[in-house]
């Protein structure tokens, strides 16, 4: 069935003239005319400046020791380095004359004064000209090189005269000769501009295609024949995506074919030393490579085009979409970026960097391969997604329903919630960037805490007018609850020294002199009070207000299983830690907090742990009692392992026989949930 | 066809579509209807506006998902056997538009091939609606530049292009002036001589009276009466159709006022 929806696109966009020939045909003819126009133009101009004959005035005191000079110097016979040129004399002049554009030039034959800054009594042609006028330029050109040539004779002369050498030859030569081969030259030239040349143009050409399929059917009304036809929706969805592939390779092929030709018939010359030799498995190599970059914006594009609901809709998110992805095809300009580097998992970029290694002989298989997979990962899931908005019932049941969208209110909070937070992490971040410095350790940590956690949910809880208590699970426990947390805080606090071991050692190898560098970023002179409120009671009770009561909240009625809600919050959590490496450690962190309040139904609970954790981290050490090289020892994990289970088994619900199963919509009942 | 008169060639049994609206929660657009079709018949549904006609039929043509209940055409289930349903349907609205850069022709072939019309008999196939639909003259004009009655035949020849069992008509002589709804008519006419089942939902009452043979009165979502125009008549008193349909609204909606509409105002009793 693919076949014949293809075909299908393909013939309806051929048949589109006026957007082929403003999308196609214009830039082909458009880029080499302009070419064309302005090489006549740069012609027409030298041929000016060329056939030209410049005027020239002699003034000063010296006029007459200048005007030997500029005799010799016209005199000189063009040659290799001297240009021809014909030169008038006018009379005597002065720089009015020169604004007039009755002379080019004008020179002051003169000896030097303090402003020269030379010996006094030098002397001195200053030739003075118009640098807005063309020709007054290339007359104050060609006429220095001649003085300069005659002063060059002259100094050669004395040097004989003196028995000196007076050629630079004489003393000796440097020299230096280039052992690349041409091609291997060249490469790196065209790796440079190749792939966002590529991806440049299948967006462009792609684009064409993809406005006109999705949000082009939406707008005229034919996408709900083409839905109640029995092509299935994945049938659909591929055959627009080759479409949106073939007019966009299409699209390449035609501007590489019209660059060909263009140099070739000599409208204008290749970059020098753009020699390029390719062997059959590198361009095999690089036509691999762009498979998935292919798919993968040609995917972009149509997801472009099926969540926009018109073709001005697309038009206005398509110049985001094409930033989006040129960005990241730039990757191979950056300078020292290795293809065995973390790239290689970055979409786009991973094959960026691959095809610069290609053309330079730095190719490596597995990492090549790992950049192939990440670009087609990517690719494939924004085809799922794809499929996933034409199977949204918005799509055909139009817009009646979505009355929240203006009304706001609690409903709303969840579909907001991860953008919430988003801009709240950009706060933290930017907070730390600019007063990081400024305000010391405490003056941060109540910016982030109390400025941005607290004010952040506070305003949220308002915006969305939400009940608090619910929100953020101000319930009384189940008593057991507190020794669970006296027992799960420290072991989890041992286990996730172990992770953040194994992480520093198999997952993020860090170099000793960083992880020192953090050690000392830790050390606080704050002495134990300020220690024990700022980092472990102010965290402890704000971050689970932000984390574990407002996002949970909102996460719990976004994501469909508990589990899947702890996870989440734990990975947001783990971005606020802006330092790579604390990421798993404190996203782990988070989960368990998350686990912990999903199954009490309170934050106290979590408070207490969070506060525990802290503090269990940074007093023993502030107190000299352990050492901070301290190993831990085997048996301390055995034990940690247990201490972490006994505690999870004691978080059970308040009320037994609290409901189990995750209500469709609802935050944490006053049971909590067993996940 | 013929071979199917006896069963029914659409079942709808206790269907039911509610959208979630965050605020109101669920708005039910369909409230557990149950209705059949049967070859040879025209079934029509009238309703007026937001009565939920075109939710359910486009729960039929599979393109919204039913909250509950089920729905079967020719025996295939709208969920499970999407594709199906809709290689067994011919599905004609307001919004099934056309292709504008295709030709007349193209577009036959294009929709019955899609729709799985053996290759071999497509050109045949396409001869012969061209002929039928008398569009032969401008068989190779884009559709783009058809007037609109030309326009309204090739796209009832597209909706029959694959020569399904089932045919849904939703509104279909909305914008039509009328000569054009004649010829619509007489179209439909035709497609129920021919032993297809058709699906009819309309809001003129004219023309439900002239072409169907039992009448669905849909209101918010439930199926307030069915039958035929006889059966309507002697359970109301009422002869015109119109004044049927207003005696169903206005005094048998006592029992639906607790139905949230997708207008009104759950559990507001209708002013009587």
């Amino acid at each position: 069935m693919i076949g014949p929806l293809l075909r299908n696109e393909l013939r309806m966009l051929l048949r589109d003239t006026r957007t082929l020939l403003i999308a196609v045909v214009a830039p082909i003819v458009v880029l080499p005319g302009w070419i064309l126009v302005s090489n006549f133009v740069a012609d027409r101009e030298e041929e000016r400046i060329e056939s030209a004959t410049y005027r020239w005035a002699l003034v000063g005191e010296e006029a007459a020791w200048g005007e030997s000079i500029i005799e010799r110097a016209l005199d000189l016979p063009a040659d290799s380095t001297l240009g021809d040129a014909t030169f008038e004399r006018v009379g005597e002049g002065n720089d009015s004359l020169l604004s007039a554009s009755e002379v080019e030039l004008v020179v002051v034959a003169r000896r030097a004064t303090e402003a020269d800054s030379l010996a006094t009594d030098t002397p001195v042609l200053e030739v003075r000209y118009r640098a807005e006028s063309d020709l007054s330029r290339a007359a104050r050109e060609r006429f220095v090189e001649r003085l300069e040539a005659v002063r060059e004779a002259e100094r050669d002369r004395r040097f004989r005269l003196a028995g000196l050498p007076a050629s630079r030859a004489e003393l000796g030569v440097v020299s230096t000769t280039n052992v690349a081969s041409a091609g291997k030259e060249g490469g790196r030239l065209l790796s440079r501009f190749l792939l966002p040349f590529v991806v440049m143009m299948m967006l462009g050409g792609g684009s064409i295609m993809a406005a006109d399929t999705i949000s082009g059917e939406k707008e005229r009304g034919t996408l709900e024949t083409l839905l109640t036809s029995s092509a299935r929706r994945s049938e659909i969805v591929r055959a627009k995506l080759l479409a949106v592939i073939t007019v966009g390779l299409a699209v390449v092929v035609i501007n590489v074919v019209n660059l060909a030709i263009y140099v070739t018939i000599g409208v204008f010359d290749l970059p020098e030393g753009l020699a390029l030799e390719l062997a059959p498995a590198q361009l095999a190599l690089l036509l691999l490579l762009f498979l998935p970059l292919a798919g993968l914006v040609a995917a972009g594009l149509l997801l472009v085009s099926g969540i926009a609901k018109s073709y001005r809709e697309y038009q206005l998110y398509a110049p985001v979409l094409f930033l989006a992805f040129l960005i990241p095809s730039l990757a191979g300009l950056l300078p020292g970026l290795s293809l065995e580097s973390a790239i290689v998992l970055v979409p786009l970029a991973g094959v960026a960097v691959a095809t610069t290694a290609v053309l330079v002989d730095a190719w490596h298989p597995l990492w090549g391969l790992v950049a192939f997979a990440s670009s087609a990962g990517a690719a494939l899931y924004l085809l799922r997604r794809v499929e996933g908005v034409l199977s949204n019932e918005r799509l055909i049941a139009g817009t009646d329903f979505d009355e929240a969208e203006f009304r706001g209110g609690p409903a709303l909070f969840p579909r907001h919630v991860l953008t919430w937070f988003l801009g709240l992490w950009v706060l933290f971040f930017l907070a730390s960037l600019w007063f990081g410095d400024v305000l010391g350790v405490r003056g941060q940590l109540v910016i982030n805490l109390v400025g941005i956690f607290l004010g952040g949910s506070a305003w949220m809880v308002h915006r969305y007018r939400l009940d608090p208590v619910e929100v953020l699970s101000l319930r009384r426990p189940r008593w057991t609850a507190w020794p669970a947390v006296l027992i799960g805080a420290p072991s989890f606090l041992v286990l996730g020294v172990g992770v953040s071991e194994l992480v520093n050692t198999w997952l993020f190898p860090m170099p000793e002199s960083v992880l020192e560098s953090f050690a000392r970023g830790l050390t606080l002179d704050l002495g134990l009070a300020q220690i024990v409120f700022f980092l472990a009671i102010l965290p402890g009770v704000l971050e689970e207000i932000a984390f574990r009561g407002v996002l949970l909240h909102g996460l719990r009625r976004r994501l469909r299983t508990p589990w899947a809600a702890a996870l989440a919050c734990g990975v947001i959590f783990g971005l606020f830690h802006v330092s790579l490496f604390r990421i798993i450690p404190t996203g782990l962190l988070g989960i368990v907090l998350a686990l912990v309040v999903l199954r009490t139904g309170s934050i106290y609970p979590a408070m207490l742990w969070h506060l525990l954790n802290n503090a269990l981290a940074l007093v023993p050490d502030e107190l000299g009692w352990i050492s901070p090289d301290l190993a831990v020892p085997g048996w301390a994990y055995a034990l940690a392992f247990v201490g972490m289970a006994i505690s999870l088994s004691l978080l059970r619900p308040r009320t037994p026989g609290a409901p189990r199963a995750p209500s469709p919509v609802g935050g944490v009942p006053p049971g909590g949930y067993s996940p | 066809m013929m071979t199917h008169l006896h069963t029914p060639a659409v079942a709808v049994h206790d269907l039911r579509k509610s959208f979630f609206d965050e605020e109101r929660g669920e708005v039910t657009a369909v409230d557990g209807i149950s209705f059949e079709a049967l070859p040879g018949e025209v079934f029509g549904l009238l309703g007026a506006n937001g009565a939920g006609k075109t939710t359910t039929l486009r729960m039929l043509s599979t393109v919204l998902t039913p909250s509950s209940g089920s729905a079967t055409v020719m025996g295939h289930d709208v969920v499970k056997e999407g594709e199906r349903v809709r290689r067994n349907l011919g599905f004609h609205s307001a919004s099934t538009a056309l292709y504008p850069r295709l030709t007349a022709r193209e577009t036959l072939e294009f929709f019955a091939r899609i729709n799985g019309y053996p290759e071999e008999r497509l050109n045949a196939r396409v001869d012969q609606l061209v002929d039928r639909f008398a569009i032969r003259e401008y068989e190779h004009g884009r559709i783009e530049k058809l007037s609109s009655g030309m326009k309204q035949k090739v796209s009832i020849a597209r909706t029959i292009a694959h020569d399904p069992p089932v045919l849904i008509f939703d509104e279909p002589t909305v914008g039509l002036d009328v000569m054009n709804a004649i010829e619509m008519v007489k179209v439909v006419n035709e497609l129920k001589a021919e032993g297809k089942a058709i699906l009819y939902s309309s809001h003129i009452m004219s023309e439900v009276e002239k072409l169907c043979d039992r009448i669905g009165i849909l209101h918010r979502g439930r199926l307030l009466a069915l039958g035929t125009l006889d059966e309507l008549r002697e359970a109301t008193g009422e002869h015109y159709l119109e004044d049927i349909f207003v005696t169903y609204v206005t005094e048998r909606a006592g029992t639906a006022d607790a139905v949230p509409g997708i207008f009104g105002e759950p559990g507001t009793p209708p002013a009587s």
